[in-house]
C-alpha cells in the first residue's frame, strides 16, 4: 500500500511538470496580454516596453518559462502581475473557501442523491420510480447559472431575502458565513445529486440481482439490513468514484456559482486572473487545481480499500 | 452499528447546519431602514462613539479593483476606490471649470509658469502635514521610466519644479500647454506621500493619500473597506463613516441585493432599469456620462481607405434607432466631443452626415467602386449596450450592401484587437476627458496614443499642435471644433450615441447627486 502512494505520487512530477508546460505555452497562445490590459487605451510602445521589462516578458520563452518554474520548484510561486499580491498565499486563502463550498455541496447531493437513488431502485419501474427519474435528469440537465439565478430572483422577490453581502469566514462568523455558503451549497449540490441518484440506482439495481443477496433473503435477513448493509455498501464503489471525480472538479472552483454568488473562491480568482491575463496568476491556479485534481483521485483510490476489503494495491 | 454511527453524525451536521443558518434569519446584515435593526449589522454595523448606528455606504460594484496605485493604474475599478482616497491639485465643478482642491489657489504670470499655493494643514492619512515638496515628488514619480506611470504623457511638458516654500511650489513648462490644469485634475497626478512608497514599494496594496476616505482593508474578490478620514481638510465632511464596496459580478445578484437592502447602492445599465422600477424603495439618479460610442474602421484594409465607403457608412447608420433599442431613448447623439463637455461640443445632431440617406449612401458606395457593398466583420466586446449597437449596425448597413457578421470578443480579445489593428470594423465605447485636447489628439491625431485606426489627417494634426499651445479660450475653442468638423468629415470613426448612467440607491441615501464630471462624489451622503 504505502509503495503504492509512494509511486503515484512519483506519477505526479510527470503530470505536474506537462500541465505547467502546456499551460505556460496555451497562455502565449491566447489573443491579448497583461499589458494592453494594464494599459488600456494609454497603451503606448514606451509604456509598454517598461512594462514588459518590469515582468520579464521581454526575455525569450524558455527563460521566462525556466525563473518560473524553478521559483514554483523552490515553492515561490511569484507575485500578481496586476496586483502585486503574493500568489500562494492567495490561492491558499481561496482554496479554504472552494473547499467549504465543495463539501457543503457535495454533503447535500448525497443527502439527496443517494436516499433517492435507493428508493428509485427498490421502486423500479412505478411512478415513483418516474418522478425520481425525472427530478435526476433535471438535476443534470439544468445549468447550474440558470438556477441559480431563477433562485436568486425567487427569493428576492417573494420573501425579500438575499444572502449577506460580502463574504465572511466560518470561523468569523458561522452564522453569516452559512448563510452565505447555503444557497451556493444548493445550488451545486442539487445538480450533483442528479447523476449521483441515477449512480445509486443502477449501482443498486445491479447488486440486489446478484445471487448473494438471494442467499442473504433466503436466511431470512430483513429488508433493512440487505439494503444498507449490504446492497448498498457493495455499491458504493461506482458512488465513491462518481462523487470523488465530482468533489475534484468542483475543488477546481465551481466557476459559474462562484461568480453569480459573489463567493471569493479558487475559481473567481482563477477566472479574475483570466481576464486579467495575470500569467503568474493563471499558471499557479491551474497547478494547484491539476495537483489538488490528481490528489483527490489517489485518496478516493485509497478509499475503496477501506469500503471494499478484497481491493488491495500492491 | 457502524452505520448508526454514521448515519448520527450526518443527521448532527445538517441539525447544525440548519440551526446555523435559521439564527442567523433575523441577524441577516441587510440594511434596513429603521436604525434598530440596521445596528444588528454584523457586516459593517459598528456602533460610533456616539452609540448612533454607523453611517456605511454599502455599494455592491460589479468588477475587482487591479491595485490602489493611482499613478499606474487606469482599471475604472481601481479609480472608483482610489478616488476616494486621493486628491490632486485642481479639480473641475459640474459646468468643466476648475476649482481649487489641494491647491489654494493659482497664479499664472506668464505661459509657461504655474504658481501654485496650496492648502495649510493638510494632512495624509499617515497624519503628517503635506507640503510643497510632496507635489514635487508626486510628478517626479509619474515623470520617472521606472514607475511606468500611466500618465507620464499627461505631465512631460513640465520641465521644472521649484519649491518655493512649504506651502508654494512653482512649475516651468518647456512649451505653452493650454490643457495644463485640465490635466492636472486626473487622478493620474494624485498628490503621494514619499514615505510610504518608500516603505512600500508601490502603491498596489497600501493606499495613503488626503482624501475624504482611507483604505482599512482590500480582501480580493469579495471587499473594500474605506473609513473616514477624520482630519479631511473640508470641515464637516465626510458625513458618512465609511464606504463599503462589494465585488459582485453577476447584475441579477445586485440587483436582489438593492431590492432586498443589502447594499444601498449600484449602478446598471438602462436596459436594467425596468426591474427595478415602481420599487418604492429604490430612486434611480441618472446622470449624462461623458462616453460616446463608435464604430471604428481599420484603415490599411482597402475596403476602408476610401473616405466615401466611411462616409456611406455614416449616412447608413441611423443613430437615433439606436439610441432608442440599446438605450431605451435614454441616450444623446454625440461625435467624440461630447455634449456633456458643453461649449467644445459642436451640433451634431445637425450634421449632414449625422441624418441618414440611404440614397446618397448607395451613391457614395457606387462611386467608390463598391456598388453591390462587400463583407465585413465588425468586433464588439467589454460592454452589452456595444454588442446590441453591433447587431443594430448589422441591420443598418445590410441596406447598402454590406454583409457585417459579428465577432463578439472576449475582454482579452478585444483589447488585443485594439491595440493591433486585427479588426475591420470594431464598436466601442470611449471617454472623452474634461478637455477637448484628449478628445482629439489622444484619439484622432497621427501619434496619437489611442489613434489605433492608421487615421492621419495633417491638418488636424497641425489643429492639435495650435490647440495645446494656444491659451486663450475662445480661440481654443474655435481651433478644436474646426479639427472636430475635418474627423467627422473623414469619418475614421462613425460616432453614435453619448449614452445616460444610472445609480440605484436606496430611498434612504439622502446627499447623492451624481453629475458627469463628479459622478461617485459621496462626501455629503447622509444615512437616514
Amino acid at each position: 500500500m504505502r509503495s503504492y502512494i509512494i509511486r503515484r505520487l512519483l506519477a505526479l512530477i510527470p503530470v505536474l511538470i506537462g500541465i505547467s508546460l502546456c499551460i505556460f505555452l496555451i497562455l502565449q497562445l491566447i489573443p491579448g496580454d497583461v499589458i494592453s490590459g494594464l494599459l488600456g487605451i494609454e497603451e503606448n510602445p514606451e509604456l509598454r516596453a517598461q512594462l514588459e521589462k518590469k515582468f520579464g516578458l521581454d526575455q525569450p520563452l524558455f527563460k521566462q518559462y525556466w525563473d518560473w518554474i524553478s521559483k514554483v520548484l523552490r515553492g515561490d510561486f511569484g507575485r500578481s502581475f496586476r496586483t502585486d499580491k503574493e500568489i500562494f498565499p492567495e490561492i491558499m486563502s481561496r482554496f479554504k473557501i472552494t473547499a467549504q463550498l465543495t463539501f457543503m455541496a457535495a454533503f447535500i447531493s448525497c443527502l439527496i442523491g443517494i436516499p433517492l437513488g435507493i428508493l428509485s431502485a427498490l421502486k423500479r419501474n412505478t411512478w415513483i420510480d418516474g418522478i425520481i427519474r425525472v427530478i435526476a435528469l433535471l438535476g443534470v440537465s439544468v445549468p447550474g447559472f440558470a438556477s441559480a439565478t431563477l433562485l436568486i430572483l425567487f427569493l428576492s422577490l417573494a420573501f425579500q431575502y438575499y444572502s449577506p453581502v460580502g463574504y465572511v469566514g466560518f470561523f468569523e462568523n458561522p452564522s453569516i458565513n452559512m448563510q452565505i455558503m447555503i444557497l451556493p451549497s444548493i445550488i451545486l449540490g442539487t445538480s450533483m445529486s442528479g447523476s449521483v441518484m441515477r449512480m445509486t440506482r443502477s449501482s443498486v439495481l445491479e447488486i440486489l440481482r446478484q445471487d448473494f443477496i438471494k442467499t442473504i433473503r433466503a436466511k431470512g435477513a430483513p429488508e433493512k439490513v440487505i439494503i444498507f448493509k449490504h446492497a448498498l455498501k457493495n455499491g458504493l464503489i461506482p458512488i465513491i468514484t462518481l462523487v470523488g471525480m465530482q468533489i475534484g472538479s468542483l475543488l477546481g472552483g465551481a466557476v459559474v456559482t462562484e461568480q453569480i454568488f459573489s463567493i471569493p473562491g479558487l475559481g473567481l480568482m482563477t477566472l479574475t486572473a483570466i481576464n486579467q491575463r495575470d500569467y503568474p496568476v493563471i499558471q499557479g491556479c491551474v497547478l494547484f487545481i491539476a495537483f489538488i485534481y490528481v490528489m483527490i483521485n489517489l485518496l478516493v483510490d485509497i478509499l475503496y480499500t477501506y469500503v471494499d476489503p478484497r481491493i488491495t494495491y500492491k | 452499528m457502524k452505520a448508526k454511527k454514521v448515519l448520527s453524525f450526518i443527521s448532527l451536521l445538517l441539525i447544525m447546519a440548519i440551526a446555523l443558518t435559521a439564527c442567523g434569519e433575523n441577524k441577516q446584515s441587510t440594511l434596513n431602514d429603521q436604525p434598530e435593526q440596521s445596528e444588528e449589522t454584523p457586516a459593517g454595523g459598528s456602533e460610533t462613539s456616539q452609540g448612533a448606528p454607523a453611517q456605511i455606504l454599502k455599494y455592491a460594484t460589479d468588477s475587482e479593483p487591479i491595485g490602489l496605485d493611482p499613478h499606474t493604474i487606469t482599471a475604472a475599478a481601481s479609480i472608483r476606490i482610489f478616488r476616494q482616497i486621493y486628491n490632486t491639485l485642481v479639480d473641475v465643478d459640474d459646468n468643466m471649470n476648475f476649482i481649487p482642491e489641494l491647491a489654494e489657489s493659482w497664479k499664472q504670470p506668464d505661459d509657461l509658469t504655474y504658481i501654485f499655493k496650496l492648502k495649510e494643514g493638510v494632512k495624509f492619512h499617515n497624519g503628517r502635514e503635506m507640503v510643497a515638496e510632496d507635489v514635487k515628488y508626486s510628478f517626479e514619480r509619474v515623470l520617472d521610466p521606472e514607475v511606468a506611470a500611466i500618465g507620464k504623457s499627461y505631465y512631460d511638458m513640465i520641465d521644472t519644479m521649484e519649491v518655493v516654500d512649504n506651502y508654494t511650489i512653482k512649475f516651468t513648462l518647456k512649451e505653452p500647454f493650454a490643457p495644463f490644469l485640465t490635466n492636472l485634475t486626473s487622478l493620474y497626478g494624485a498628490i503621494v506621500p514619499k514615505e510610504v512608497i518608500e516603505e512600500n514599494g508601490n502603491l498596489m496594496q497600501v493606499a495613503c493619500g488626503t482624501g475624504p476616505f482611507k483604505l482599512k482593508e482590500w480582501i480580493p474578490d469579495n471587499k473594500i473597506i474605506l473609513e473616514k478620514n477624520p482630519d479631511y481638510y473640508e470641515e464637516g465632511l465626510p458625513k458618512l463613516d465609511g464606504i463599503e464596496y462589494y465585488v459582485m459580478t453577476d447584475e441579477s445578484s445586485r440587483i436582489a441585493a438593492i431590492r432586498t437592502g443589502n447594499v444601498h447602492l449600484i449602478k446598471l445599465p438602462a436596459s436594467s432599469i425596468s426591474l427595478l422600477e415602481g420599487n418604492k424603495d429604490v430612486v434611480i439618479k441618472p446622470y449624462q456620462s461623458n462616453e460616446y460610442s463608435f464604430l471604428g474602421f481599420n484603415l490599411d484594409l482597402d475596403k476602408f481607405k476610401d473616405v466615401r465607403v466611411r462616409q456611406a457608412i455614416s449616412y447608413a447608420v441611423n443613430r437615433q434607432e439606436i439610441i432608442d433599442l440599446v438605450y431605451d431613448g435614454e441616450a444623446t447623439v454625440t461625435g467624440f466631443v461630447t455634449p456633456a463637455m458643453g461649449r467644445w461640443a459642436i451640433d451634431y445632431a445637425n450634421e449632414d452626415l449625422y441624418k441618414q440617406n440611404i440614397e446618397k449612401a448607395k451613391q457614395l458606395m457606387a462611386e467608390a467602386g463598391y456598388p453591390d457593398g462587400f463583407e465585413t466583420k465588425i468586433a464588439v466586446g467589454l460592454y452589452d449596450d456595444i454588442r446590441a449597437t453591433g447587431e443594430i449596425l448589422q441591420k443598418q448597413l445590410e441596406q447598402i450592401g454590406i454583409k457585417a457578421t459579428i465577432e463578439n470578443l472576449e475582454s482579452g480579445q478585444y483589447v488585443d484587437a485594439w491595440s493591433n489593428r486585427t479588426h475591420e470594423m470594431m464598436a466601442g465605447r470611449n471617454g472623452a476627458g474634461t478637455d477637448p485636447n484628449r478628445a482629439v489628439a489622444f484619439f484622432f491625431s497621427t501619434t496619437g496614443s489611442a489613434n489605433v485606426w492608421g487615421y492621419s489627417n495633417p491638418e488636424v494634426d497641425a489643429l492639435c499642435n495650435e490647440g495645446k499651445v494656444t491659451v486663450n479660450e475662445s480661440e481654443r475653442e474655435e481651433i478644436y471644433k474646426d479639427a472636430q468638423e475635418r474627423v467627422l468629415n473623414d469619418c475614421p470613426n462613425i460616432f453614435m450615441a453619448s449614452p445616460m448612467e444610472y445609480f440605484f440607491v436606496r430611498a434612504n441615501i439622502e446627499g447623492f447627486e451624481p453629475s458627469t464630471f463628479n459622478a461617485e462624489k459621496f462626501e455629503n451622503i447622509v444615512i437616514k
